[in-house]
């Protein structure tokens, strides 16, 4: 049977396929299935195989259990420590579970970071391998890079950009969480190192790694938290599995101040950030320019529009003679349109004139001239001229007789002609107006809109720049406790892990073999931290000695555990306590926000 | 041609795989990355073989369910993890195929079908779909896994010979027979 052919069947979005996506089923299932096998599953005791391993197997677990119970009482007794009982009810129930965690611990990498949950990040910088140049780190650490310092794993020299990524680790907080062994072999003795300051650097390119050319070297000005002379430059040998011994630490306590001076505050950096973010900058120009800016233009656009629109001229209104003195001239009916209607017009004489005397009208003028008055339609000024006698005489059209009542038809029609005019226009300008106003409504509703998501998009942009806050807290120095005291320089021709440390001896005194326990339930864990407070300095329980420690009780020491990705803290108080009582139940409190948050965590450890 | 580049790894990528393969190997729910990583790359493979979206989510679901139960056997190889979900897939579709035939079904694009012809340095007009359709869907298993991994899902060689368990120039080699034959019935269109 032949497969069928679908030609262009439309695609399954991504949102469809993630729907589906549900591993806490997956997991259920799994383990369910793995009962079901388990119960089912009873052919492996038939195998002689089995039962004879099975036998020797039991046989070697009561041998072993017997020769440790005894080697430890011997050790016990040969020691001056002061060892502490252990309750061995929960002792029970604790080895069943730590028989089970060996598998665990042999699994365990070289640089194990203990929580996916806080990590320190790596910042990416971005580098023209050509030019060369100096990245600063937002702790303050400089990273100078020489020209042509990256070549690939051919030897070739790389052309363009590559990626340096580069992370810090400041603190006792920072050295856990990122899982880096700090413990030395000082000529087979054991030490564990107190840190200046650490830092991870590696590049690629296109997700290729690339290497530090043979005569190049990267010179790192690692900002420090301390100022103290007595630590020394080691790098971590991942191969080896070690720390190796570089150089006594070159530091630079000099301007310090002014790079932190220079370091831009967390506020004016979210500050900076919002106002270079594009879309941001694009929403505030529509509403502060753009929108303004087509309000006024519409504005401009219906104001000119009110201007074009048909004015009414009020008709001249014809006038009678008043009985004084009138002339008779031929005004430019061009000129004077508002006359052209009127028949015969005469010019009467205003009783504003104080000039006028009745001799005027008899002497014959020479030239005679009519202009607007000041009430321009109502009056005209009349210039008089005889010689070098100049009058000027207010004068007002007047009718008489049938031209007056012509006039006076006429100026009714055109009465009614203005009103109507005059009461369209009132009606196109209001229709203009209202036009307008609409408008001007659906641009201020436009900015009210656009306003919202830009308050929307700064809310979101500082959802997230919180977020980012957060990760870098993670990942760089810890502003809020730390203050940089000097600037540690390290040449490095090798990408990897540095580290400005001290190393010191391992604790001395007594011994404890701690039980833990979280609400009155005891637990064991997957990893578990020592932090010695007093030498600043950290060091991991090992399976094989069951967890045993040393400790100097005049000292401060506070735990950390890890189980089943939770963080747990036994605070100073807490251990204090419980080695008081001479206890080796330690007494544990889960960390809130599952552990999610390297301040927290911090706090939580009193660092 | 565009090449499906979700599979490649860079040496980095394959070391963290590895750090969650042994991890999910001690605790089965540290196999969440992997799971969130793939789920889509899979879910495609197995849709990309039949026409039910149904079935296709449940047997997405029936392949990391065995990953998870044979996770215990598995071995790097120096190739993603990627390659040995895809082959427990096509187990599973085979497997399905088997008992139910017409499950089976072919996806492609026109594109796909033009980059056929062009391949053959023939000319492609839509009249030949039909023809062209019934060619590929007369393909053997084996000849039709090829082109579909080749063509339509435009995975590169060396991918292919990764998830047929075959080297890369047996894949090419194969790949060339299929092409042969393909490129010797297209032309016979023409006549």
């Amino acid at each position: 049977m032949q497969p069928k052919f679908n030609i262009n069947r439309p695609k399954i979005s991504d949102d469809e396929i993630n729907r589906h996506k549900n591993f806490e089923q997956l997991v259920k299932q799994f383990k369910q299935q793995s009962i079901h096998k388990a119960k089912h599953d009873k052919s492996w005791w038939k195998s002689k195989k089995v039962r004879y391993t099975s036998v020797i197997s039991g046989v070697t677990v009561i041998c072993t259990i017997s020769y440790f119970a005894l080697f430890t009482k011997l050790n016990t007794n040969k020691s001056n420590e002061k060892i502490i009982t252990q309750n061995k009810e929960v002792e029970g129930i604790e080895k069943t579970e730590r028989i089970k965690g060996i598998k665990d611990t042999k699994n365990v990498k070289f640089i194990n970071a203990p929580s996916t949950k806080i990590v320190i990040p790596y910042t990416s910088y971005k580098i023209n391998n050509v030019k060369g140049g100096e990245i600063n780190h937002p702790t303050s650490s400089k990273i100078k890079i020489p020209k042509n310092s990256f070549i690939d794993k051919s030897g070739k020299d790389i052309v363009g950009d590559v990626t340096i990524e580069y992370r810090e680790f400041h603190d006792i907080g920072d050295v856990i969480v990122s899982g880096i062994p700090m413990d030395y072999d000082s000529a087979g003795i054991k030490r564990n190192f107190e840190t200046a300051g650490m830092f991870d650097i590696k590049g690629t390119q296109n997700g290729e790694p690339i290497f530090i050319k043979s005569d190049k070297i990267l010179k790192v000005d690692l900002a420090s938290i301390t100022d103290e002379k007595k630590f020394n430059q080691y790098f971590l040998d991942t191969v080896k599995k070690g720390w190796k011994y570089l150089k006594k630490d070159n530091f630079d306590t000099h301007q310090i101040t002014n790079n932190q001076k220079k370091n831009i505050s967390q506020s004016e950096r979210s500050r900076k950030l919002l106002d270079e973010n594009p879309k941001l900058s694009y929403i505030k120009n529509q509403i502060e320019v753009i929108i303004p800016k087509k309000i006024d233009s519409v504005k401009i656009v219906y104001t000119k529009k009110v201007e074009t629109l048909p004015k009414a001229k009020e008709p001249f209104k014809p006038s009678k003679s008043s009985g004084r003195q009138t002339f008779q001239l031929d005004a430019d009916k061009k000129e004077y349109p508002e006359l052209a209607a009127f028949d015969n017009i005469l010019f009467e004489i205003g009783l504003e004139n104080k000039n006028y005397t009745k001799e005027m009208s008899d002497i014959t003028w020479t030239d005679v001239k009519i202009s607007d008055g000041p009430a321009k339609g109502k009056n005209y000024l009349l210039t008089l001229m005889y010689l070098k006698r100049t009058e000027k005489l207010i004068v007002y059209p007047v009718l008489n007789g049938k031209d007056l009542d012509k006039a006076q038809q006429n100026y009714q029609q055109k009465f009614k002609d203005y009103e109507s005019l005059v009461e369209k226009r009132k009606a196109d300008e209001e229709k203009l107006m209202a036009e307008l106003k609409a408008k001007q409504l659906a641009y201020i509703v436009g900015i009210k809109i656009k306003q919202e998501e830009y308050d929307k998009e700064v809310s979101r942009l500082q959802i997230q720049m919180k977020l980012q806050q957060q990760s870098e807290l993670a990942g760089e120095f810890n502003k809020i406790s730390n203050t940089t005291k000097a600037r540690r320089v390290f040449q490095i021709s090798n990408f990897g892990i540095f580290n400005s440390d001290c190393p010191h001896q391992q604790p001395q005194g007594a011994t404890v073999l701690p039980i833990f326990v979280n609400n009155t339930t005891t637990f064991f864990p997957d990893l578990i931290y020592v932090v010695e407070h007093n030498s600043k300095t950290v060091f991991t329980l090992s399976y094989e000695n069951n967890y045993k420690f040393n400790y100097n009780p005049s000292n401060l020491y506070s735990m950390v555990i890890f189980r089943n990705n939770k963080l747990y803290i036994c605070s100073k108080d807490a251990f204090k306590t419980t080695t008081n009582k001479d206890s080796n139940k330690f007494n544990v409190k889960e960390l809130e926000n599952n552990g999610d948050n390297l301040v927290d965590f911090k706090k939580a450890l009193e660092i | 041609m565009t090449v499906n580049s979700h599979y490649h790894h860079t040496g980095s990528q394959l070391n963290e795989e590895l750090v969650i393969i042994e991890a999910a190997k001690l605790n089965p729910e540290r196999f969440g990355p992997l799971y969130d990583k793939y789920y889509k790359q899979i879910f495609n493979y197995v849709y990309q073989r039949m026409d039910c979206k149904d079935t296709a989510f449940d047997l997405t679901s029936q392949v990391f369910l065995k990953a998870l139960s044979n996770i215990q056997n598995y071995q790097f190889k120096g190739v993603p993890f990627a390659s040995w979900l895809y082959r427990i897939a096509h187990n599973e579709l085979m497997q399905l195929f088997r008992h139910i035939k017409d499950k089976r079904s072919i996806n492609a694009d026109i594109g796909d079908l033009r980059f056929i012809c062009e391949e053959n340095e023939e000319p492609f007009f839509e009249d030949y779909i039909p023809a062209i359709k019934k060619l590929i869907a007369e393909l053997n298993e084996d000849d039709l896994q090829l082109v579909e991994m080749r063509y339509f899902e435009k995975r590169p060689f060396k991918e292919i010979a990764e998830l047929l368990n075959i080297t890369e120039t047996n894949a090419k080699v194969k790949m060339h027979r299929v092409i042969e034959k393909l490129r010797h019935e297209i032309k016979k269109l023409k006549i």
